[in-house]
């Protein structure tokens, strides 16, 4: 359009316009009569049609057709023009060509014709374009197939539906080293319940299977339904599942049902998505259903990863067991069977048990069916147990799971971290070993104790977690759960509630009640006995603790030394901050007790020490029971002699005379140690018994 | 009484001139097909009226979206009715769009001194078009949660981009609550706010230029 052209429409608008009508009321009217029938024409399609409302949203049913909205669905029919690497034809450049060709419109038509009799091409074009787009929507609503109906009856798979779905959509990308199985049944994180409540655990295992093993499902149901519920087959025995499939008809339970050779109608592949569906790859599922029946829950492990692996794939003889028959008469031995046969039914069998098994075994009993092959075991020993070879049970995800939750166990990291959690949050109210303290937000007050065996088997893991995350406002303990204002998110808090648990199988210190609170009045000599003296003895010659009396120890320490070491505690030993708990006149009374007491550089006397007087009788009797069936001639420290018990061991010595804190051994029966499990693993010695062998060590471990 | 008022009002508010300047225009004679552009802009004050209830009632999480809707659907008194025209009204508005943009293309409006009123309506159809989009996913039922699936796999499918795209629709690699959310983010607010403006432009520039006359076929050349 010129500038003449340009003039003379303008011109001719002007007096069209003058020729025309007022907006108000006529061309209003025309509006509003259109837009009224268009508004009485949605009424009715609302009326008679409605709003269609579909199925819940079910993003696992991938039978479900989809269709866009209609007027999508051109795009869609183009789509399937163009197949493949063409697609980006149909998705990006036909629509952007469109919309470029839209928008530079005014600037492509320049003459002044505006009559779409006079533009013919861009009239043809417009045309043959609606035509283009009517064309492929009908194509589309003729080629679209009626939606299929939902697959029915696959109980797993309705159950991720159900539950799972909605927030997670058709997959759900695991990290590995997940313990899906806890994870579903707690609800770890934001917003996800605890399915335990209303999911069975076999359904959580099979659902955690669904999930870690997409095919896996679709095989079970296509192989075993017929006669399987998943429910009936999940976490089961990896080796009865393996029986099954290798042996086919062959395999005993089999033996009635007509079943195609397995092997040959599955190949490997799917054998492993079925195996990991049945027995989801879930390292702490896996544990607890394979392992723990032996192991207990001693996971400790020393290695690394790969050798690990290749300890668990290859299974073998790695437990030995003493052979008993050397060591009990065919009585014992004949209960001992009998007991491990049918635990109920016998009397002594139980005390047998604990005195000579349960320090391996733990306190789970290996049952077994047969009372003659039982009787054989116990007595021969050897490796009469051997760890099977998983390598050709399990997958090969199965495999890494088992080792990563392995590994991770063995590290302790939830206590270790649980302990940190509390040095930070808790400590400065509560004391490092939740022995309390006064309590800074209300003068007079003292905070009890929260490690001792009291208070916390009369408080559950909820109780606990309730208390830390939302406070006790009553008691000026602010909150700590991030629900309710504080630092800690649920894990964290969760993570606390297992390392305080912790304290209920092992003390830090056990308090005498009546030293709760400060304002019990109790004598220097009295609050030593039943305090100082759990550590440095009741003559003040040391035990875990230094020996008060030692001349160094005095020539190291003033009076204002003692009273501030007694006070402020000792980190990186279990000795406590006493001034949290007891008055400046008590530990001053304290600090003049022990500056009285008098000073000798004899040591620790091996005649203080009640139960201990000779290794051959007090102290090899218990090595004998609690340490050689595992520590024998097997490697590693060995306990079957004195000089063995001196001199070898990964670490040796083992045994530091007179030194307890150094001692390994001592650190190990008392749990102190930094690396790996307290010993025997199948639960601490009695107090008598570790109070003999340590006392043994203090007088120097002497052979007599 | 009532002149008395209305001039009391216009010495202070001016709305004589407004008045005039917006409703006593000449406009040239037109045809019926001249009512699209407002029986456009009429469905889209019907899906803000409609739509601006039903967020009353709806919950965009996929936990709650369905069952929103249809408690929406069948619990609420009319609430079928509020739906039902949000829904048709949609397809409308589509619909009108198009034809309004037929009847500016064939009667060439497009032209001098009208090219911006046409870029703007351009926007305005894209606008439209992305209510569509956004809107089909919030009632969460199969149709809505293949459909948009299906949609934004193919916005995923364009080179290069693509899969930058896709993540920024779904907020992730999978449809999931987040797309949800962010569908009904844009629906009910970015995409809304974007409409008012164009409308605004697009409705300023009708009324300072006037509509365009049918044009003669023996047009002068």
């Amino acid at each position: 359009m010129n500038e003449k052209e340009k003039k003379a429409y303008l011109e001719q608008y002007k007096k069209d316009k003058e020729k025309g009508v007022p907006f108000f009321p006529d061309i209003l009217f025309k509006d509003a009569i259109v837009s009224l029938i268009i508004f009485l024409g949605l009424i009715a399609v609302a009326y008679f049609i409605g709003a269609p409302l579909e199925e819940r949203a079910n993003p696992s049913d991938t039978t479900y057709t989809p269709k866009p909205e209609w007027y999508f669905l051109f795009i869609f029919q183009l789509l399937k023009y163009f197949p493949g690497e063409l697609e980006v034809v149909a998705v990006v450049v036909i629509p952007t060509l469109a919309i470029i060709l839209l928008f530079l419109l005014p600037f492509l038509d320049l003459s002044a014709k505006r009559h779409f009799w006079n533009r013919p091409w861009i009239t043809v074009l417009v045309v043959s374009s609606v035509a283009g787009v009517l064309f492929l929507t009908v194509q589309s609503i003729r080629e679209t197939p009626p939606p299929v109906e939902i697959a029915q009856g696959d109980p797993i798979a309705t159950l991720y539906v159900e539950n799972c779905a909605s927030c997670h959509g058709g997959t759900i990308n695991v990290p590995e080293g997940t313990n899906l199985h806890d994870v579903i049944a707690q609800g770890n994180h934001e917003g996800m319940p605890a399915w335990s409540a209303d999911i069975t655990s076999d359904d959580i295992d099979a659902l955690a299977g669904f999930i870690l093993s997409p095919g896996g499902n679709a095989l079970f149901n296509e192989l075993c339904r017929t006669c399987h519920e998943p429910s009936e087959l999940v976490a089961s025995d990896p080796i009865e599942l393996k029986a099954a499939l290798d042996e086919g008809r062959a395999y005993a339970p089999h033996a009635e049902v007509t079943i195609p050779d397995w092997n040959e109608v599955i190949t490997p592949q799917k054998r492993t998505a079925l195996l990991n569906f049945l027995i989801a790859p879930d390292g702490q599922r896996l544990f607890a259903t394979n392992c723990a029946q032996c192991h207990g829950r001693s996971i400790s492990f020393a290695g690394n990863r790969d050798e690990l692996r290749d300890l668990i794939s290859q299974g073998g003889l790695h437990l030995e067991m003493p052979p008993w028959r050397e060591t009990l008469d065919n009585n014992q031995i004949s209960t001992l069977a009998e007991y491990v046969t049918n635990p109920t039914a016998t009397g002594n069998g139980s005390e047998l048990f604990a005195q000579y098994c349960a320090s391996c075994h733990g306190e789970r009993i290996p049952t077994m069916d047969d009372y003659a092959a039982a009787l054989e075991i116990i007595a021969t020993g050897g490796a009469h147990q051997t760890m099977p070879v998983w390598g050709e049970v399990l997958t090969s995800e199965q495999l890494d799971a088992l080792v990563n939750f392995t590994m991770d166990a063995a590290r302790g990291a939830p206590l270790e971290l649980g302990q940190g959690l509390f040095a930070e949050n808790c400590a400065i109210c509560h004391g490092d070993f939740g022995e309390g303290g006064p309590n800074p937000t209300r003068p007079d007050d003292v905070i009890a104790p929260i490690s001792t065996s009291e208070y916390l088997k009369t408080r559950d893991d909820h109780t606990l977690f309730q208390i830390i995350a939302q406070g006790q406002p009553n008691f000026g303990m602010s909150p700590f759960g991030s629900a309710f204002g504080g630092p800690l998110d649920d894990d964290q808090v969760n993570t606390l509630v297992v390392f305080i648990r912790s304290w209920e199988a092992n003390p830090p210190v056990e308090l005498p009640p009546e030293v709760d609170a400060r304002s019990v009045k109790l004598s220097a000599d009295e609050v030593y006995t039943q305090l100082c003296a759990q550590c440095h003895g009741t003559d003040g010659l040391g035990l875990i603790g230094p020996s008060l009396r030692d001349p160094d120890f005095r020539a190291a320490n003033t009076p204002q030394d003692i009273f501030e070491t007694i006070s402020r505690g000792h980190e990186a030993t279990p000795m406590i901050r006493w001034g949290d708990l007891l008055g400046e006149d008590t530990i001053q009374d304290l600090t003049d007790f022990i500056l009285g007491l008098e000073i000798s550089d004899a040591g620790v006397q091996p005649q203080a020490t009640p139960g201990f007087s000779s290794f051959a009788e007090d102290v090899m009797p218990i090595f004998e029971a609690k340490c050689a069936p595992c520590h024998g001639s097997m490697g590693g420290w060995d306990s079957e002699s004195y000089e063995a018990v001196m001199t070898t061991g990964r670490n040796a010595p083992t045994v530091i005379p007179s030194d307890i804190e150094n001692s390994i051994l001592a650190q190990k029966i008392t749990g102190t140690q930094t690396a790996g499990k307290i010993m025997p693993p199948g639960g601490k010695m009695t107090n008598n018994e570790i109070q003999i062998v340590l006392d043994w060590i203090v007088a120097g471990a002497p052979d007599n | 009484m009532i002149a008395k008022i209305a001039n009391w009002f216009d010495e202070r508010v001016g709305w004589k001139v407004i008045w005039e300047a917006i409703f006593l225009r000449k406009i040239p004679k037109v045809n019926w097909f001249y009512t699209l552009g407002s029986a456009t802009l009429f469905t889209a004050v019907n899906q803000a009226v409609t739509g601006i209830l039903l967020t009353i009632y709806y919950v965009p999480t996929p936990d709650h979206a369905y069952d929103s809707v249809q408690y929406i659907t069948t619990q609420i008194p009319m609430g079928w009715l509020i739906r039902g025209l949000h829904h048709w009204g949609a397809s409308a508005m589509v619909v009108l769009t198009v034809l309004h943009m037929l009847r500016v293309i064939l009667l060439g409006a497009y032209k001098y001194p009208r090219e911006v009123t046409w870029f703007t309506g351009v926007f305005l159809l894209l606008v439209v078009i992305g209510f569509g989009f956004t809107g089909y996913l919030l009632p969460w039922d199969q149709k809505a949660y293949w459909g948009s699936t299906v949609g934004t796999q193919i916005a995923g499918a364009a080179p290069v981009i693509g899969d930058w795209i896709l993540r920024v629709m779904r907020g992730g690699p999978d449809l999931s609550a987040v797309t949800l959310a962010r569908f009904f983010g844009v629906h009910i607010w970015v995409l809304p706010a974007s409409l008012i403006l164009l409308v605004a432009i697009h409705m300023y520039l009708i009324i300072k230029i006037g509509i365009s006359a049918v044009p003669k076929k023996e047009e002068l050349a």
